[in-house]
């Protein structure tokens, strides 16, 4: 059985971060879309005012299995408000290599993720999944999880930079 | 035409936030699910670590509604943080007063927002908006917002606190 360890983690960490998040989007293939740099990572996590936080699943040199990496999945969140209800964690991203699935890892980083959400004083944890993502959504729902897409009929919108822009410069 | 202000929500705001928080909650008949009190609103926007913004709008005196209030309006947003693009802004909620609207104070609502997302350096601005709330879809896509959730099929998921405490106990 594979050791591993979740940690919160740290600037030394962007690096992987990085990586683990470019693998995410590569398998939706959407690799290109990611814009983000190891610079603006650190910033964001590790700054004065974090916009994130991060924690990762660590294996000891002896257990790599991808050779040069011990970093082999990570969680990212942040705090949400709902009105009506008060806080929220949000997770924005979860993934674990590959080579690292079914030891139950993906399930610690959640209970991890439960333990602290619980701590911080939250009411629920918030996250989107692509219909498409059968596999995901069945996870989530045997941890409990409500589609409330499909309940309350919720639509996820964006206004893009552009539209911004333009909106900011309107008379 | 009516004159009004916007500006950042200060402590004092917080009992007319709640009250239009929970006036938009009635217009979606949840009223009741509203369990956020003026105190929590207090110490999670106005803390150490604030949760959350608000900006709202504001009318003078002489034209407070009919139940005089002058605080007619208010958006509530935060950032978050896409690992694609980074920094987003999060419009959580957005709600102006009836007798107030078709003024104008929704749009420079969303102007202001819009502003503050390009100065903070976001990549765009998110929210949810109900499928069948089409006057609040149409609103957005005219000022050029796209349905990611048609687009690239995403569905909102809730782990609720029962849940959370069974996970954790495991």
């Amino acid at each position: 059985m594979a050791h591993y360890k979740l940690r919160k983690a740290e600037p030394e960490d962007v690096t992987d971060i990085l990586r683990l998040i470019k693998e995410l989007a590569k398998i939706v293939e959407k690799e290109d879309q990611v814009m983000l740099t190891e610079k603006d990572l650190l910033e964001d996590g590790f700054g004065e005012h974090p916009f994130y936080h991060c924690i990762v699943a660590e294996v000891p040199a002896e257990q790599q299995k991808v050779e040069g990496y011990s970093v082999i999945g990570f969680a990212m969140y942040y705090f949400t408000y709902d009105p009506w209800i008060g806080k929220l964690l949000y997770l924005e991203d979860f993934f674990v290599m590959k080579e690292y699935r079914c030891l139950g890892i993906g399930s610690e980083i959640l209970k991890n993720l439960s333990v602290t959400a619980l701590k911080s004083g939250c009411n629920s944890m918030h996250f989107i999944v692509a219909q498409s993502n059968e596999a995901s959504i069945n996870f989530y729902k045997r941890r409990g999880a409500l589609d409330l897409s499909l309940a309350e009929g919720w639509r996820l919108f964006r206004i893009d930079k552009q539209c911004l822009l333009n909106l900011s410069a309107e008379e | 035409m009516a004159n009004f202000i916007l500006r950042n929500a200060e402590p004092k705001d917080v009992s007319d936030i709640l009250r239009l928080i929970k006036e938009l909650a009635k217009f979606e008949e949840m009223e009741e699910q509203v369990v956020l009190t003026e105190k929590e609103l207090l110490e999670d926007g106005f803390g150490d670590h604030p949760f959350y913004h608000c900006v709202v709008a504001e009318v003078p005196r002489e034209k407070q509604s009919e139940e005089g209030y002058t605080v007619v309006g208010f958006a509530m947003y935060y950032f978050t943080y896409d690992p694609w693009i980074g920094k987003l802004l999060y419009l959580e909620d957005f709600y102006v007063m009836k007798e107030f609207r078709g003024y104008g104070i929704g749009s420079e609502i969303l102007k202001l927002l819009s502003e503050r997302a390009v100065k903070t350096r976001c990549s765009s601005m998110h929210f949810i908006v109900a499928e069948w709330n089409k006057p609040s879809i149409e609103f957005y896509k005219r000022r050029g917002a796209s349905d990611l959730s048609l687009e690239e099929g995403w569905r909102l998921f809730e782990i609720n606190k029962q849940s959370l405490l069974k996970m954790s106990a495991k």
